[in-house]
């Protein structure tokens, strides 16, 4: 080993630019990172190897074992002793929540979406300018839609939001209050589940505690508020960055946004586009371990105990597979990419997160005309420290 | 000859994606929400449709065989 292994995640420096350490990362099949927590880990970079490797069976997602690699010292986030993350268990749970996930279910949220959208949008316009997009408008409409989706009352939703900033630090918040913040969502989600199981409604957390109470061996305790833990927060949190960065990225390029308002059907695939080019979040969450030697494109192996890590941001960048990597094209057609992983663990919640990028993105840029940044793109900062890297704050002026 | 399609519910994972792609030809049962196949020999107009949800499944669980007998399996198959 003559090179050192650099820091991952990668630094988006500056703030408006993929890595630049993505450039040129795909001569070999995987690099090594050095994670958070100072523990080693192979990143692997190509599509090829990234895609098959999302559905490979041979690495494990369990890494609650004492020789894997840690994402975080001060956060033992995935490694939940009482949950089985990988095939058969896991394939047979997630269907109980992929089934409230279908077309049918998303596109009736559609106008629930809309709704919340044309609400918020109201009130952004009566209000003072500039306005802070993620704070008016970004972070208000997932959380309302997940909220609406798992039958949480609209006035818990403050209460959970300091709670899951800390559930997500890596590096960001010290240990204890890192500690405290997942207590206090651990407390409110029991607490939650306890007045549904009470009083059922028509919504995901009480068919879930239906499954519970009548068979035990199809979803335990642990399992529901894993599931419940997990669709609260991925449900919110990321959409709600990508919303945020991905319109800042939009606003930064006039041209775009031009392009999207002389043709709207041009919408999804520029929701698409912005989901390959700005991932919000590193692939830290990807972390898995080797249970066996697995062979890569390039003739390296990975070899059995390796904890390896599937970058989806590398892979999106793959020459090989997309024309002109670097560029933002808001017309690509083949637009295969990883950005919600792929395999087994495919993000449960990618089409609602889809529906409301869509919804977001037209009806912002419809309410705004004259839509634009109040700062330049390359002063708005990144978040640092967390599983997030969007940015924190997009103040916009219209 | 046609084109051909078949899709495996044991696999599918319910991303929605080929639903929204070619929604004449695949949908979504209503127990788990798998896949399901509504027209096995769509039209030519649908073929670029049906060809790209084939490509874009997450689980490789889409399957076309093209008229001339050759396969679109999914995306960037390169092996």
């Amino acid at each position: 080993m003559t090179t050192e292994a650099p820091s991952y995640p990668f630094a988006w420096e500056p703030p408006m630019q993929v890595p630049q350490a993505l450039q040129g990362l795909h001569d070999k099949s995987a690099v090594q990172v050095t994670l958070p927590s100072g523990d080693k880990a192979l990143l692997v970079t190509r599509y090829r190897d990234v895609r098959s490797l999302f559905a490979d069976h041979r690495l494990s997602r369990n890494i609650a074992r004492p020789d894997a690699a840690r994402i975080s010292a001060d956060n033992d986030l995935f490694t939940n002793p009482h949950i089985d993350p990988d095939p058969p268990k896991h394939t047979q749970v997630r269907s109980l929540v992929t089934r409230a996930f279908t077309a049918r279910r998303i596109e009736g949220l559609r106008p629930v979406a809309q709704e919340i959208t044309d609400e918020l949008l109201d009130a952004m316009e009566a209000g003072p300018r500039p306005a802070e997009l993620n704070e008016a408008f970004a972070f208000p409409l997932p959380i309302r839609v997940i909220c609406k989706l798992l039958g949480i009352p609209p006035e818990d939703r403050s209460h959970f939001r300091a709670s899951v900033d800390g559930f997500l630090s890596v590096s960001k918040l010290p240990p204890e209050e890192v500690a405290k913040a997942r207590g206090d969502l651990f407390r409110y989600l029991a607490e939650l589940i306890e007045s549904k199981r009470a009083e059922p409604g028509d919504d995901l957390i009480s068919a879930l505690i239906k499954v519970r109470d009548e068979d035990d061996n199809r979803l335990n305790d642990h399992e529901l508020h894993f599931w419940v833990t997990g669709l609260l927060i991925a449900g919110y949190v990321t959409t709600a960055s990508q919303i945020g960065t991905g319109t800042a990225v939009l606003l930064h390029h006039p041209e775009l946004v031009k392009e999207i308002r002389d043709d709207w059907s041009l919408v999804p695939s520029a929701v698409e586009e912005l989901l390959r080019t700005q991932i919000m979040g590193s692939s830290v969450g990807t972390l898995r371990y080797a249970i066996d030697d697995i062979p890569l494109t390039d003739g390296s192996v990975i070899t059995k105990g390796t904890s390896v890590l599937l970058s989806e941001e590398a892979a999106n960048m793959d020459p090989e597979v997309f024309d002109r990597p670097f560029e933002i094209d808001i017309r690509r057609t083949e637009n295969h990419h990883m950005t919600f992983g792929a395999g087994l663990h495919y993000c449960v919640g990618a089409a609602l997160a889809r529906m409301e990028l869509q919804v977001a993105t037209e009806s912002l840029l419809r309410r705004f005309p004259d839509l634009r940044l109040a700062v330049p793109g390359d002063q708005l900062p990144r978040a640092l420290g967390g599983f997030m890297e969007g940015f924190t704050e997009v103040p916009v002026e219209w | 000859m046609v084109m051909r399609v078949a899709a495996n519910r044991e696999t599918c994972v319910v991303s929605s994606l080929c639903v929204y792609r070619a929604p004449t030809v695949f949908a979504q049962d209503d127990d788990l929400g798998q896949v399901v196949v509504l027209d096995e020999e769509p039209g030519d107009e649908l073929h670029a449709a049906v060809r790209r949800a084939a490509r874009g499944c997450p689980t490789k669980s889409i399957k076309v065989t093209e008229p001339d007998g050759s396969t679109v399996a999914s995306a960037f198959d390169f092996d």
